[in-house]
């Protein structure tokens, strides 16, 4: 502000030198002058963005919504396009196959996400103690994060195998119940997956947490210690008020990917024993590039896409209100 | 209510001494302020009394107890911060409560809401209880930071520069509130600042820091009439006191030893002859008293005048200094005594 102020007093004779310049001057030659306004640059700028996102998000978008009313099979590029109006999702929503994969994805969501931050916030408050190796720790763990999920994948059904791989084994050491088979047990192979999921994607929750105590300013904890608070009550009362919002983001982050999540589960169960694992990605893959139910498998993932976004924003908002 | 004494106390953060050697004893109910500029080690003084610093040598006793390997939440002392570490997500009322909720106390829910009342009665805070901590203004921050270490009963106050995130007319109100508080509670408390008007206004006694040492302390009037040192000359009045090397002004008593005359502007006179003769530069009428920026052969000087004189700028006036108001130091900065009159005497009567 100071700066203009003054400048604009220093430059008081070139300003009127410009501005008597200005006047002699016809309109065409001052734009020419000028040269890009302001906005045009500004959109200069933004249109490669623009325009890739409106190539690679919007126009699929778009595009998958138009399809889910057709009966198109992509593996038929010949066939008319004939147009169904809501028979697809009439389809869908009556078929009680497709709740049983929601469903299968929703408990894995909701116990990836109840684990991972108990764990998360656990390891977080214990590294946040700044003890002799403290960052090496953090590296060691941060390591399952850097693996790619096929790879996490692959590695463990070998861990998994009920005689020679070393999951058994340990369990075993504490209690003997035999050869555990992880993942061709209907009740165990959801589990198989949450907890694969959670040795990779813990670290995440844990670093986000630890940036939110990282951030929290020392005196708040000295004047709880002055006011005689006991460890429970600086938790609740500093701590967990003021990581709230990094947790919440990291929840959200970790929400959505499980949502979608794909990859590691094909490698570990493909969706078995039965269909006790299939979730929503893995049978939306399925009825597209198996089945080539194209229309169709464009419905279920529209109804996917508003069920994410509806949550996510519901989340944002409440996000929103702790953030304040 | 009790006694803090401080035993050759030394605290270092890396190469630097923050707190070197330092005794100091805070009697029952005494208001002790502790002033000094930013690094002279007031505040690092006051944590290592609520024990949120651990010395490297030296004792801390609270009430005749040695507490120096006592944790903060065991020392039973409350302690205001310059920030107002409030707890950001919880209602006024729940950050008053809070310290009355800590392990150990036994207050039923009825006696905390009255007794939260009262204290919030008290700081004029009573209308907010409701409000979120982060939606006060800074002055209702503040108050409810001072409310919670009033809340309960402590052994001692200590307060970290509480005021100084205030503007001038919420200042000067919770200075009246917080010696009338502590008159009527006969608080301990040791308050920390930097604020000379805050040092004269609140404390029984004045302590001036400098880089960690404790170089004086007594009651206000004392310090700021017999400063043992330029130091704390300078730390005490407003406008500053005037140095001026000895022989700029006509006076008598001067100690051989002197160097350095130190001068109140409540101390310059006007129209004496045989002091010297200064140029106005300035007049700046307060309303009661009116400043005046003098020059004395290139030097210039602060004078406080009761009486606006009508004296106008770039007049030439002459000017003295009131009997026995002048201070001397000598080299080093300390303050040496002016010549007795009798010796003087002697002096005159032997030339």
């Amino acid at each position: 502000m100071t700066d203009q102020s003054s400048d604009s007093s220093a430059d008081g004779l070139t300003g009127q030198v410009a501005q008597n310049v200005a006047k002699a001057t016809p309109a065409a030659v001052v734009r020419k002058v000028r040269g890009l306004s302001d906005r045009a640059i500004a959109w200069l700028f933004i249109s490669p963005t623009i325009f890739l996102l409106l190539a690679i998000n919007i126009f699929p978008l778009i595009w998958t919504v138009y399809l889910s009313f057709t009966n198109y099979r992509a593996n038929r590029p010949g066939r008319p396009i004939e147009w169904v109006g809501t028979r697809n999702y009439e389809r869908l929503l009556g078929n009680e196959d497709i709740w049983g994969y929601l469903q299968a994805t929703a408990h894995f969501v909701v116990w990836t996400m109840i684990i991972q931050v108990i764990i998360g916030l656990g390891l977080a408050l214990l590294i946040n103690r700044n003890f002799k190796g403290a960052s090496f720790w953090t590296t060691v763990i941060l390591i399952p994060m850097m693996l790619s999920p096929a790879v996490v994948g692959t590695f463990w059904t070998y861990l998994y195998q009920p005689q020679t791989g070393i999951f058994s084994y340990i369990i075993n050491l504490f209690v003997s119940v035999g050869p555990i088979d992880m993942i061709g047990s209907v009740d165990l192979a959801p589990w198989s997956i949450i907890i694969v999921d959670t040795w990779m994607w813990t670290p995440y929750i844990m670093l986000l947490c630890l940036a939110g105590l990282r951030s929290i300013p020392d005196y708040l904890y000295e004047a709880a210690e002055i006011d005689r608070a006991n460890a429970w009550q600086k938790f609740w009362y500093i701590t967990l008020p003021r990581i709230m919002p990094f947790l919440m983001l990291a929840v959200l982050f970790r929400g959505i990917e499980n949502f979608k999540m794909f990859d590691m589960v094909v490698e570990l169960t493909s969706g078995g024993p039965g269909s006790t694992t299939e979730v929503a990605s893995i049978n939306l893959k399925r009825e597209a590039f198996e089945k080539w139910r194209t229309g169709y498998s464009s419905a279920f993932a529209v109804i996917l896409f508003v069920t994410v976004f509806g949550l996510g924003n519901i989340y944002v908002k409440a996000l929103n209100k702790v953030k304040q | 209510m009790a006694e803090i004494t401080l035993q050759t106390i030394s605290k270092s953060f890396g190469a630097t001494r923050a707190v070197a050697d330092l005794d100091l004893t805070v009697h029952d109910g005494e208001f002790v302020v502790l002033l000094g500029p930013t690094g002279a080690g007031k505040t690092t003084t006051l944590r290592l009394i609520a024990g949120l610093e651990k010395p490297e040598a030296g004792r801390v006793f609270i009430d005749g107890m040695d507490v120096t390997e006592t944790p903060t939440s065991a020392r039973n002392v409350a302690f205001v911060f310059q920030q107002y570490s409030l707890y950001p997500h919880y209602s006024v009322f729940e950050n008053l409560a809070f310290p009355l909720k800590a392990p150990g106390q036994t207050l039923s829910t009825e006696e905390i809401k009255a007794r939260v009342r009262e204290i919030a009665e008290l700081l004029r805070i009573d209308h907010k209880l409701e409000n979120r901590a982060t939606a006060l203004s800074g002055g209702e921050m503040q108050r409810v930071a001072i409310g919670r270490a009033l809340v309960r009963n402590p052994t001692v106050f200590l307060m970290d520069e509480p005021l100084s995130s205030l503007d001038a007319k919420l200042r000067e109100d919770l200075r009246v509130e917080l010696k009338r508080i502590q008159r009527d509670l006969g608080a301990t408390i040791v308050y920390v600042t930097h604020d000379q008007l805050e040092a004269m206004t609140l404390a029984d006694r004045i302590g001036v820091l400098n880089q960690g040492e404790l170089v004086q302390i007594g009651d206000p009037r004392e310090v700021y009439e017999t400063p043992n040192s330029v130091y704390v000359a300078q730390r005490l009045g407003s406008p500053q006191i005037n140095l001026l090397a000895v022989g700029m002004l006509e006076l008598p008593l001067v100690p051989p030893s002197a160097t350095t005359l130190g001068v109140r502007p409540e101390d310059i006179v006007l129209d004496q002859s045989g002091g010297g003769v200064a140029k106005v530069l300035n007049v700046e009428h307060l309303g009661v008293e009116t400043v005046i920026l003098l020059e004395l052969a290139g030097q210039h000087l602060h004078a406080l005048l009761g009486d606006a004189a009508s004296l106008e700028e770039g007049a030439e006036i002459s000017i003295g200094v009131r009997e026995g108001a002048a201070l001397f130091f000598d080299t080093n900065g300390k303050r040496v005594d002016p010549v007795k009159a009798s010796a003087r005497e002697e002096a005159v009567y032997g030339t």
